[in-house]
């Protein structure tokens, strides 16, 4: 195909105009949608597409290169680390029942002790929290920051719970946020919610549990890979009530 | 609190254990100090299957160029940090949805960065376009590895850089708007007050020459 000069037709009807617009991502919403309705029909417009999508591929070669932070590649690595090692630990979660504790680092005895305090924080400070404000359909529960900096909300809608903190504390070293549910006169339940924030200390963090009877939700410190009771005392408490 | 159970167990024994939980899965992470040495796609497919091992050289291989790319979209350190964050980490968590017929691994990690750059500035309602803060990061003159892939890869960037700098400045401004900026076309014909269709057309002139110049290289990039 001739590139030089274009075809008159196609470049005066539009659709050659818009092909590059399109690849370049900055049509309009509704215009975007329509050419993508056009490129069914046009063979020329679908053919150049695939040219000016490989143009555009080459831009971010043209920017000054920088070499990433390493604060960055830490963030990144130890989440994945975390989230591989919990997904390693779901597959053995049919294991017999004592294997679990032999994945946790902590000295057992420091374990049951921090676990009891865990426990113990949810009855002082489950009194502390504070108690909802609402929007139609969602209640949005302030909770209580122990220990760590910023400010951290539980949002409630449709029976789904969402974290939401703001400008927070990240975990200590070698360590990741995992997020419990507790039901009156029973010990907190681990969920699969393990998280850090970002660098400006923000996230929005769903609480993965059936909302069922729970009264607090809470987050402790954890090593990697999550715990199946609280190694630490809770950062957060919020009680649903 | 309920008893823990083994509580009392031999120290030894804990330590045994700890040790068998702990050992490297089998499959399909072995060969894992040939790793460095595989191909983008090889290792995709490993990450796939869950392998950290082969993301972090997935993500040593191409952080630099997607900070570079967060960094000139969005002009602040932290920002382009945490959009950095968010891509790889959305990598990682759909990389399933990764198909090497539709390009390289270099564009398919960019291609992410550049989306998530372009939902942070929806969300934040600003766009710093290319003025970016000097907040202390000055240019990588040199690559970290020397290696003919690296020599490669500079040489190609600077063909590109040198077919966007000789483009007329109309037509440049249009592209580096929409592509770093985020701007649509009826945004920036309100910004330079022109009609949407002259800045329809500069953006197809412009793309244009570059297609000519950069030629089998464009190709060669996705």
């Amino acid at each position: 195909m001739d590139k030089t000069p274009n075809n008159p037709e196609h470049t005066r009807g539009g659709c050659g105009l818009d092909v590059t617009a399109y690849a370049l991502g900055a049509l309009d919403a509704a215009d975007a949608e329509a050419f993508a309705a056009h490129l069914e029909t046009c063979a020329m417009c679908r053919e150049e597409l695939v040219e000016f999508e490989a143009v555009v591929a080459t831009l971010p070669m043209s920017v000054p290169q920088h070499t990433a932070p390493d604060s960055l590649r830490r963030r990144v690595l130890d989440t994945v680390q975390q989230e591989s090692h919990q997904a390693v630990t779901a597959q053995e979660r049919g294991a017999p029942r004592w294997a679990w504790l032999t994945r946790i680092t902590v000295p057992r005895p420091a374990l049951a002790i921090g676990a009891a305090v865990a426990v113990l924080a949810l009855i002082v400070l489950g009194g502390l929290a504070l108690g909802p404000s609402s929007s139609p359909g969602t209640h949005v529960y302030a909770a209580q920051v122990t220990g760590a900096t910023g400010t951290a909300q539980v949002k409630v809608t449709g029976g789904h719970a969402e974290l939401v903190l703001r400008h927070f504390s990240p975990p200590p070293a070698g360590k990741i946020y995992e997020v419990w549910v507790a039901r009156p006169h029973h010990s907190p339940q681990p969920t699969s919610a393990l998280f850090s924030v970002t660098s400006q200390g923000n996230g929005d963090v769903g609480v993965p549990a059936n909302l069922r009877g729970v009264n607090v939700i809470m987050v402790t410190p954890e090593p990697p890979g999550g715990s199946r009771v609280p190694t630490h005392s809770p950062v957060i408490l919020a009680r649903l009530a | 609190m309920a008893q823990i159970p083994g509580a009392g167990d031999a120290h030894h024994s804990d330590r045994l254990q700890f040790i068998i939980v702990f050992r490297a899965p089998k499959s399909p992470r072995s060969s894992q100090s040939q790793l460095p040495t595989r191909a983008d796609e090889d290792l995709m497919a490993l990450v796939q299957g869950g392998d950290a091992q082969a993301f972090e050289i997935i993500f040593d291989r191409h952080a630099d160029a997607a900070f570079s790319l967060a960094y000139r979209m969005c002009g602040r350190r932290g920002m382009a940090e945490d959009v950095v964050q968010d891509a790889f980490l959305s990598l990682w968590r759909s990389g399933a949805r990764y198909d090497h017929r539709r390009g390289s691994v270099r564009s398919w990690v960019l291609k992410v960065v550049h989306n998530r750059a372009i939902d942070a500035f929806r969300r934040a309602s600003v766009h710093t376009g290319r003025d970016v803060v000097d907040d202390g990061l000055t240019e990588r003159m040199t690559a970290s590895e020397d290696t003919g892939a690296e020599v490669q890869r500079r040489e190609e960037a600077r063909e590109v850089r040198s077919a966007l700098d000789e483009l007329p400045t109309e037509q440049r401004q249009v592209i580096e708007l929409a592509y770093f900026g985020g701007f649509s076309h009826s945004q920036i014909a309100d910004m330079l007050k022109l009609p949407a269709g002259t800045v329809k057309g500069r953006m197809r002139l412009g793309l244009d020459k570059m297609r000519n110049v950069l030629g089998d290289l464009a190709g060669a990039t996705v």
